[in-house]
């Protein structure tokens, strides 16, 4: 065949074999060049911005941040009265979170990948919208069916009872969880597609039930279900959004509250906030540690050549139903309240609440329809969205690529911390080195003049993206055996047709779905936004704030729907596109039968 | 390895891409030229009132001067100026309360201008002496807003608030989440005028009215819909929110929200600064603008932009009257020193957080 002489290419174009040596040393000087470069732009994006805020701890002089040029006062004032009850609270409530998530999470990816349960496709929906419900909403919704004189309570239920559970820790733990599920859903899901079934046989040849079959499922799943307990870890102690509503309703301080306290109070405290940050990512350097020493080195590379499609259970009438009320029950609880307390207050005039004279009607969306408010920033942000979820992919390939590295080189652990650490800062806090590393005179002086355009409120969103776009491939990555790629160039195949006919149709669906969650988060961010738009460029979640503190609640829900609306229209054409124009095997993949 | 030799290849040339914009896009940042053939610069406003984009696009269509308008809440501004500490990008800045603008005039970073315009006795109560800030106009900290459906007590002093019929029923804001609403309780400290005292005897009142059942929500919005369910019926807000709230809701047989100020409403004006490290051309223009905002044409503006919210605020130049749906402005009120209590803010703030909400 052909195909042999293409896997030796110096031959292929006519050159001699003596030139082979001197191509390999251009592909090696390319290929350190382009390491270099990889490394220099999560340098510049990610490193770059968290040391500096970071270091207003140590020195808050070099940044004109007070007087003192080495202290350790910010770390005393951070280790006592509130600030150090905050971050214990934190600690345990992003515990829990991160392991009812990751339990959710697996469950929900077994029972729609593996069963032949009823509304699958619906499920996968209604994630996507709970991942766009940003948690404040959540946290508002609870409050407004639960506070005095509220929706229950206008129903004729008192709900005294209920309150004082959800008004504390368990609810505020309860609420991050939720949210944690999609991203604990769909990385636990992408590893789960490409677990053949080859495994589930194995198990029952040497005489294993179900039960252990489930623990090899877990066993061999082990880096994306670690990978969804740091990753929902890491968002849950850098939330605010539950921290601002419920848990300060609740009197309970976390940790943001005191970091936001500190940032946007007068006068501004960054010291105080650099330094609650560097307890943060003490948090998630030992989280990678327990990660790295669950996972120990082994290895999970376990989709290849011979991967055999998994069989598919078949549910019966109890599971059903059991099914159906555990479905219905999640989705009441984490999008049904929210979906109820903005769809409500988006049809009143004034504060959303319905024991007062207000009417219902329509007209906040025909206001907010023909308003500029909504319009321009929402293209604005959707071109941005667009831009940064196409570059998030790519970037997150390669770092993905390197953390599913066997063993992990050193390199690829200060990767992870970078990354982990980069979801473990508050947006604001990420957003604020920002302005302290690219707003520096000197990097003016050097001609670097990005600060105050889109392009670096780009370079931020795509920073903030990175994290968790990376971990969502991390488990997909991890079980690609590289006998698959062997296989293709031994047949002749070159590295881009490799990576074309073999990782492609593997990755697609997990790509497709990183896509658009970076979309859509990015469409919706919010601290970052406020702090590194241009002047004059406004992003729509800025315009949805400002409404909201000017007490226009029903514009601001109205422009909040009409935009997780227009997301969840492109995540329906995407997945649409996909499977109309995908090819059929790259849908096969990881589908039970 | 060729792949990811590629694909790293890719990747960097995008964030070049990217880089390369933002170079180009801050280079791009134009100069336009006026009528009379002078360049003009664009000025960088950030400003959280609600009339502020309006204001920026009438300054230009006045003036030919081109104002970008980085419009955002008060908190969040405040960061950016406190993170662009050594390398300001902002040429003016516009929010309520002036305990900010006394302390970046400390600093030196506020460029002084006096504007022609004439102040009326309020204006010129709040106007610094050394003119290193421009208020456009007031609010004050509180406005009792109260439903009148609920409630015959109507207080006449803060320390009636104290009193056993209204144990449960008084709402207030957390000065950590609201702006608006540590002026208020320095307000509340500074009621004797005595520094000395007035802490203590402050501290002594809130913890009294927490010990009467105080709630405490985080903005005037959620006061504001504490009030309308019924979970209190006496709220401490800021006068805009307070106005704004009786213009919108029609009265019902549950509902009537009235108000009252108690002696002495602390005043909070809307404040505007330039930044002393503009260029000279920029000075010029950003000295327009502030001349702008006290004449009546930029006042007019101001008050037709925001109706429920911002506009609802007391001007504080002779030549323009209160829009006519404001009550007469408080008879006893007081302007608490920014200076001084701006320093205190970080310490007070605290010590409400830990002992009263």
């Amino acid at each position: 065949m052909t195909r042999l002489t293409v896997a030796l290419p110096a031959a292929r174009r006519g050159q001699s074999f003596l030139g082979a040596p001197r191509r390999a040393r251009r592909v090696a000087i390319g290929r350190s060049k382009a390491f270099l470069a990889f490394w220099i732009v999560i340098v510049l994006i990610l490193v770059l911005p968290i040391a500096v805020f970071l270091a207003v701890a140590i020195s808050p002089a070099l940044l004109d941040q007070g007087p003192a040029w080495l202290s350790v006062d910010a770390f005393a004032r951070a280790l006592t009265g509130p600030t150090l009850r905050g971050f214990l609270d934190s600690i345990v409530v992003a515990v829990i979170a991160a392991a009812v998530a990751a339990g959710v999470g697996f469950g929900l990816a077994w029972i729609l990948l593996r069963t032949d349960a009823p509304l699958r496709g619906l499920t996968t929906g209604l994630l996507f919208a709970l991942f766009l419900t940003p948690s404040y909403l959540i946290a508002l919704g609870w409050e407004r069916l639960l506070e005095p004189n509220g929706v229950l309570q206008a129903v004729g239920f008192d709900p005294a009872g209920i309150r004082s559970v959800i008004y504390g820790p368990i609810g505020v733990a309860l609420i991050l969880a939720v949210k944690g599920i999609p991203f604990a859903y769909l990385t636990v899901s992408n590893a789960l597609r490409g677990l053949g079934r080859e495994y589930d046989d194995a198990v029952r040849a040497h005489g294993g039930g179900p039960l252990r079959s489930i623990r090899m499922t877990v066993a061999m799943l082990a880096p994306a279900i670690w990978s969804a307990l740091a990753i929902v870890f890491a968002e849950s102690i850098s939330d605010y959004g539950v921290a601002a509503t419920l848990a300060n309703s609740a009197h309970f301080p976390v940790a943001t509250s005191e970091l936001y306290n500190a940032v946007e109070a007068f006068p501004v405290d960054f010291p105080l906030a650099s330094a609650i940050s560097w307890l943060l990512l003490l948090l998630v350097v030992v989280a990678l540690w327990l990660q790295n020493r669950a996972l120990n080195g082994r290895s999970f590379q376990v989709f290849s050549g011979r991967a055999r499609q998994p069989l598919i259970v078949r549910m019966r009438a109890g599971s059903i139903a059991i099914w159906l009320v555990a479905f219905v029950t999640l989705i009441a609880t984490s999008l049904g309240v929210p979906v109820v307390g903005a769809v409500s207050a988006s049809l009143i005039d004034g504060l959303g609440s319905i024991s007062g004279s207000h009417a219902w009607n329509l007209h906040n969306y025909q206001r907010v329809l023909v308003s500029p408010e909504l319009g321009g920033p929402l293209v604005y942000s959707a071109i941005l969205a667009t831009i940064c979820a196409s570059a998030a992919v790519v970037l997150a390939l390669m770092c993905a690529r390197v953390l599913a590295t066997r063993g992990g080189s050193r390199l690829g652990r200060l990767l992870d911390t970078a990354l982990l650490g980069a979801v473990a800062l508050p947006g604001i806090v990420f957003a604020a080195g920002y302005i302290f590393a690219y707003n520096l005179p000197i990097v003016n002086a050097l001609g670097i003049r990005i600060y105050g355009t889109s392009a670096l409120l780009l370079l931020a969103y795509l920073a903030t993206a990175l994290p968790s776009t990376t971990r969502l491939l991390v488990g997909a990555m991890s079980q690609q055996h590289d006998s698959m790629s062997q296989a293709a160039r031994v047949h002749g195949a070159g590295s881009i047709g490799t990576w074309l006919r073999v990782s492609l149709p593997i990755l697609a669906r997990p790509l497709l779905s990183a896509w658009l969650l970076t979309y859509s988060a990015t469409l919706l961010e919010l601290p970052v936004s406020q702090l590194l738009a241009p002047p004059g460029s406004q992003p729509i979640s800025v315009g949805i704030t400002v409404a909201l503190n000017r007490y226009d609640y029903g514009g601001g829900t109205a422009m909040e729907i009409l935009a997780i609306l227009s997301a969840l229209a492109i995540v329906a054409i995407a997945y649409g596109l996909f499977h109309l124009l995908a090819p059929r095997g790259w849908k096969r993949i990881g589908v039970a039968r | 390895m060729k792949t990811r030799t590629r694909a790293l290849g890719a990747a960097a040339a995008l964030a070049g891409i990217a880089l390369l914009a933002g170079c180009s896009a801050a280079a791009a940042a134009p100069a336009a030229s006026g009528s009379a053939g002078a360049k003009l610069e664009p000025l960088v406003l950030y400003a959280a009132e609600g009339y502020d984009a309006n204001m920026g696009k009438a300054f230009t269509a006045k003036t030919g001067i081109p104002v970008k308008v980085d419009d955002d809440s008060t908190g969040p501004l405040l960061t950016k100026v406190a993170a662009e500490k050594n390398n300001p990008q902002w040429s003016m800045l516009w929010v309520d309360g002036d305990q900010a603008f006394a302390s970046l005039a400390q600093q030196g970073q506020l460029l002084a201008y006096q504007s022609p315009a004439a102040l009326n006795a309020v204006g010129k109560t709040i106007a610094p002496a050394d003119h290193s800030y421009t208020p456009t106009g007031t609010t004050v900290m509180a406005a009792l807003i109260y439903n009148a459906a609920k409630t015959t007590s109507v207080p006449t002093s803060y320390d009636e608030l104290l009193g056993a019929a209204y144990i449960g029923k008084v709402g207030m804001n957390d000065p950590a989440q609201s702006g608006p609403t540590y002026p208020f309780i320095a307000g509340v400290m500074n009621q004797d005028g005595s520094k000395a005292t007035g802490i203590k005897a402050g501290e002594a009142f809130f913890e009294k009215l927490k010990a009467n059942g105080l709630h405490v929500y985080p903005t005037n919005g959620d006061t504001l819909h504490a009030l309308e369910t019924g979970q209190v019926e006496y709220g401490l807000i800021q006068s805009s929110a307070a106005i704004g709230e009786t213009i919108k809701v029609k009265p019902t047989a549950d509902y009537q929200p009235k108000i009252v100020y108690l002696p002495k409403s602390t005043l909070l004006p809307s404040v505007l600064g330039i930044d002393k490290h503009i260029d000279a051309t920029q000075q010029a223009e950003a000295k327009k603008f502030v001349d702008f905002a006290l004449s009546a044409a930029g006042q007019k503006v101001m008050q037709a932009e925001d109706t429920s919210g911002d506009s609802l605020y007391w001007p504080i130049v002779t030549s323009v009257k209160a829009l006519p749906q404001l009550p007469a402005f408080p008879s006893a009120y007081q302007r608490i020193d920014p200076t001084y209590w701006g320093s205190q803010e970080p310490g007070i703030v605290s010590w409400f957080e830990q002992n009263i909400k």
